[in-house]
């Protein structure tokens, strides 16, 4: 259903851009955080390493200060003065503890150490770090860190001053758990110490619980080389730790790495509980916008739904249930459209239908209704056995009527007679206008006498003239009647057949007519003659014959007119006088004429390769001038027979090029152009104009035969015209010829005048080729003929 | 040129009242940093060969002024008495931890009545307990000539008999033992002596 398609397409939409949004802020909060967390935990690991440096500083102050006080102090100096070692040795036990140093030494100008407590074996010997000395010569005092003990020792070392420096002290603080502890306690970080003194094995202290704190030893040998403060990530007991390993200067080969420890989990926790914070405020945002799609998309659908309901009832025909929205918006706008449309669509159907069903001009049934309600009727009729009677009938002479009182005049008369009809039948029967002055009647009819009876009240319709404005006319009908089921069992046969009575009464003058069986037969067998010639065309069936013309001054044949024959299977052979206009009727004169083009050419180039040079005429019709494909397909046949285009001669009568003479004109002067000869048939018996004539592109004027038949010298009429036509012509230029020449009385007149060639029974009847031929060789004119063949192809007549 | 014949000026005069006690010999010392530089308050003295001297009944003073002792560098001849007035209104706890006399004058205002006697040739660190800047030097040597350079460096010890003397020299920075010359003097010659300090004056003052 696209309305459904509709909401969740909306829905669908709506969510996936929300989807898409907050996905998009999602990754954005979580890179952005990341990033975030990334650089406070590096921040947090710096802050470490910069406390834990502090500390270590502090200490170190703390260390040279207390150191620094016990160097002055008078009693000690004193013993120092007097290398009294039991009593230094006493002072820095004490000192030692006083300022909590793990490690004192006092030591001789010549670097030997002078006392130490704590452990007492290096007395007498060097002190380790010389180099601490060295450093507190040049700088006043100094402190380090060293290894002492494989331990790492922050060592600060003052001197002994008597005024002049007199001894050295030195005080040590092991960097031990403590200070780890309290940088942790300072920074909430994880804190190791890793160092490596020359000889012993690692040392790493932490404040990782003990499984961590070996899983970092076991991970971080390789990862203290670097001589550079690098961060680094270390999964330690399944907790991820970032990790800043900070070298921590020292003053001998001892290496010692501060460790400042995240906990990454610890510190994404939060993060994590921030992200679903942000997940669940951007899920609740998604079901309330849901909610509010589907609701939105609810209110714009239910009136749509509303809409394609009342579409579907207009589509199913019911014009009658308005759309009720009672919304104001675009959608209520469209229901108020919808229902005016609705309306519209209504009214337009009922006047569409009645235009389609009703003869605009009488406002009665027209022949489409007329004929619908019959079947209807007949279908009845047919179940109760009821005969049904129907009437046809046209207004006599109703051309003259139009013709001479106007077309106006006429529709007013039908429109009269209608009225008149209904008035006098009965309201159960159906008053028709078939077209034209034609009008027809069905009623229920028990017998031809109550039928006899409805024709007759029909007549009397017609009875008293039609006063029609200033006119008073009186108007006669012929009635044909046809009855259901005497006559025809189906409704188009049934008003056929009402028509053919009709046509019988008008010829017979009886005003009414029944059928009578077989009076279609000729019509018929018309209909069937059609069908048969197209088939006699395709199958070759058809003849021709050739009526040869003669040059009148040398009595030789010159051209042949070729003549279709159709030997019919059932009428025997037929002349084109009964078929052509039949061809015409049924619109395949195009297919007869281009027969017998082609046959005409064919022969024309078989006579001419037996040196035979005749020129073949064909018989153009009047609806061959409206193919203007016609010059295209000539000029192939002649180059398909390789026959010189003045060996075709097309004949033409006048009424033909009359009909559409401009075009008529344009297909003639194109055939010309391709040297066709032209002839104008039967001259004499149209209308053409003589300035018409002039314009056509025409080689000849053939003069009727109606002329020509009885030419004597009694006959002065036919004399004057056949003289005057031959005069006519040769002042046009034309060739003249005479047809229908039966006499040779006809034939020396025709001399006299000048005629250039002649045609007719008195030289020969048309013949078929084979007949032709041997005429040619038998017959004076035809033995004439051929030594001109020989010298001449062309006709001299034609040449010149 | 001025500054020079100032000098020139001086000097004549030096030599002038130096050379009052007739048919008597001098030294003439000068000491200077590897560099050149003047090295003041460089003690020279000369002990005679195969004579004894008689011992000292002098006294001398070392003052403290401006929580400084003055003067910063004292020769004195073995046996002399030295007093330590305190011309400063604070106490002073003057001490010594050298071997040649280790004594302690604690807080004390003023003059103490009784001086301290140097009765053993030695160098004596002399510091205040409670002034840690404050120092002192006091060279108690075994005859009774000697001398200390002033700002140029030079130092004349006179009125010598003829004969062999062991001369040495010390100055404040000195670490090791005094440098020592042999030197035989004739009856009235006036010697030049050129030490060479190692360390040279420039040297920081020990301690802070």
């Amino acid at each position: 259903m696209p309305i459904r398609t509709f909401q969740s397409k909306l829905i669908a939409l709506l969510v996936a851009a929300l989807v898409l949004l907050e996905a998009a802020m999602l990754v954005a909060v979580y890179v952005a955080g990341n990033r975030t967390l990334g650089r406070i935990v590096s921040e947090e690991l710096a802050v470490g390493t910069r406390v834990l440096d502090h500390i270590l500083t502090t200490r170190a102050r703390r260390l040279a200060d207390s150191s620094r006080v016990l160097a002055r102090d008078f009693p000690f100096r004193e013993a120092i003065a007097s290398s009294d070692v039991l009593t230094i040795a006493s002072v820095l036990a004490n000192s030692g503890e006083r300022i909590e140093a793990d490690v004192m030494f006092a030591i001789a100008l010549d670097g030997t150490v002078m006392a130490e407590p704590a452990m007492g074996n290096l007395v007498g010997r060097p002190f380790p770090f010389p180099q601490l000395i060295a450093r507190a010569e040049m700088d006043g005092e100094s402190s380090a860190t060293v290894s002492f003990q494989d331990r790492p020792f922050q060592m600060v070392v003052v001197p002994v001053l008597a005024p002049r420096t007199i001894a050295w002290v030195c005080a040590g603080f092991e960097i031990d758990e403590d200070v780890i502890v309290d940088v942790r306690k300072l920074t909430g970080l994880e804190v190791a110490l890793w160092s490596v003194s020359s000889r012993a094995t690692p040392q790493l202290i932490s404040t990782l619980d003990d499984a961590k704190r070996d899983d970092l030893l076991r991970q971080i040998g390789p990862v203290t080389q670097d001589r550079k403060s690098t961060e680094q990530a270390f999964a330690l007991g399944g907790t991820e730790f970032a990790t800043l390993l900070q070298p921590v200067p020292t003053a001998d080969r001892s290496r010692v790495s501060a460790l400042l420890q995240r906990d990454l989990d610890s510190a994404r926790r939060d993060f994590v509980d921030d992200l679903r914070y942000i997940f669940g405020i951007s899920a609740l945002i998604l079901i309330a916008v849901v909610i509010t799609g589907v609701a939105f998309s609810r209110s714009v659908t239910r009136p749509l739904r509303t809409l394609a309901e009342a579409a579907g009832r207009i589509e199913r025909g019911n014009y009658v249930t308005p759309v009720s929205l009672r919304q104001k918006d675009e959608v209520g706008q469209l229901a108020t459209v919808f229902n005016t449309m609705q309306s519209a669509i209504a009214a337009r159907e009922i006047q569409i239908t009645h235009q389609a069903t009703h003869d605009a001009l009488t406002g009665l049934p027209n022949r489409t209704l007329f004929r619908s309600r019959l079947s209807g009727a007949l279908s009845a009729a047919a179940g109760e056995g009821r005969p049904i009677g129907i009437l046809v009938m046209d207004v006599d002479r109703f051309k003259e009527i139009n013709d001479t009182l106007g077309h106006d005049f006429g529709d007013q008369l039908l429109i009269e007679i209608g009225r008149r009809l209904v008035q006098t039948l009965d309201a159960s029967d159906t008053v028709a206008r078939l077209g034209g002055d034609e009008f027809a009647v069905h009623f229920a009819a028990a017998d031809e006498t109550r039928a006899t009876d409805v024709a007759r009240r029909v007549g009397t319709a017609f009875e008293a003239p039609f006063m029609l404005g200033e006119v008073s006319i009186e108007v006669a009908a012929s009635i044909g009647i046809a009855m259901y089921p005497l006559h025809a069992g189906d409704a188009d046969t049934l008003m056929k057949r009402a028509e053919v009575a009709m046509y019988d009464a008008k010829k017979n003058l009886s005003r009414i007519a029944f059928y009578e069986a077989g009076r279609d037969e000729h019509s018929l067998r018309r209909l069937t003659l059609m069908m048969e010639l197209r088939q006699a065309i395709a199958r070759n069936e058809l003849e021709l014959y050739f009526q040869p013309k003669i040059d009148v001054a040398t009595r030789r044949v010159v051209h042949a007119e070729a003549l279709v024959r159709w030997r019919h299977a059932k009428h025997g052979v037929m002349s084109p006088d009964e078929f052509v206009p039949l061809a015409e009727q049924s619109g395949n004169v195009g297919l007869l004429t281009k027969w017998v083009l082609r046959n005409a050419i064919e022969h024309c180039a078989a006579w001419s390769r037996d040196g035979l040079p005749i020129t073949v005429a064909v018989n153009l019709s009047a609806l061959d001038l409206f193919d203007s494909e016609l010059p295209t397909f000539v000029s192939g046949l002649i180059a398909e027979a390789g026959v010189p285009a003045e060996r075709l001669v097309l004949e033409i009568t006048e009424s033909a090029v009359m009909r559409d003479a401009a075009h008529a004109l344009r297909i003639l002067r194109e055939l010309k152009r391709r040297g066709v000869r032209l002839a104008i048939d039967d001259f004499g018996t149209g209308y053409s104009s003589l300035a018409h004539l002039k314009r056509l592109p025409v080689d000849e004027l053939k003069i009727d035969k109606s002329f020509v038949l009885q030419l004597s010298e009694q006959a002065s009429d036919d004399l004057v015209i056949v003289r005057s036509t031959i005069e006519l012509g040769h002042n046009m230029g034309l060739k003249v010829v005479a047809e229908g020449v039966e006499s040779d009385e006809a034939l020396r007149i025709l001399e006299r005048f000048g005629c250039d060639m002649a045609q007719g029974y008195f030289m020969s009847r048309p013949l078929d080729d084979t007949a032709f031929r041997s005429w040619l060789a038998t017959s004076e004119w035809g033995r004439r003929a051929e030594p001109a063949t020989t010298s001449d192809p062309q006709s001299p007549l034609v040449s010149s | 040129m001025r500054i020079l014949a100032r000098h020139l000026t001086a000097a004549t005069l030096a030599a002038c009242v130096l050379a009052v006690p007739a048919g008597a010999a001098s030294i003439d010392v000068r000491v200077r940093s590897p560099r050149g530089a003047a090295v003041r308050d460089a003690v020279v003295w000369a002990t005679p060969e195969g004579r004894s001297v008689p011992a000292s009944t002098a006294s001398a003073v070392m003052d403290q002024k401006d929580r400084m002792f003055v003067p910063h560098v004292l020769a004195i001849q073995a046996g002399t008495a030295v007093r330590f007035p305190n011309s400063d209104n604070v106490r002073h706890h003057v001490y010594s931890f050298s071997p040649a006399k280790t004594f302690q004058l604690p807080l004390y205002k003023g003059t103490p009545p009784n001086p301290i006697v140097f009765d053993k040739a030695g160098i004596v660190t002399i510091g205040c307990n409670i002034h840690d800047r404050m120092s002192a030097f006091i060279i108690v040597v075994d005859t009774p000539h000697f001398a200390k350079t002033s700002a140029d460096g030079s130092a004349k010890i006179g009125g010598l008999q003829a004969g062999r003397y062991v001369l040495r020299m010390w100055y404040p920075d000195m670490r090791e033992e005094p440098q020592v010359r042999r030197i035989e003097l004739s009856g009235s010659e006036a010697r030049d002596v050129v030490f060479v300090a190692a360390r040279g004056a420039s040297a920081p003052p020990p301690g802070p």
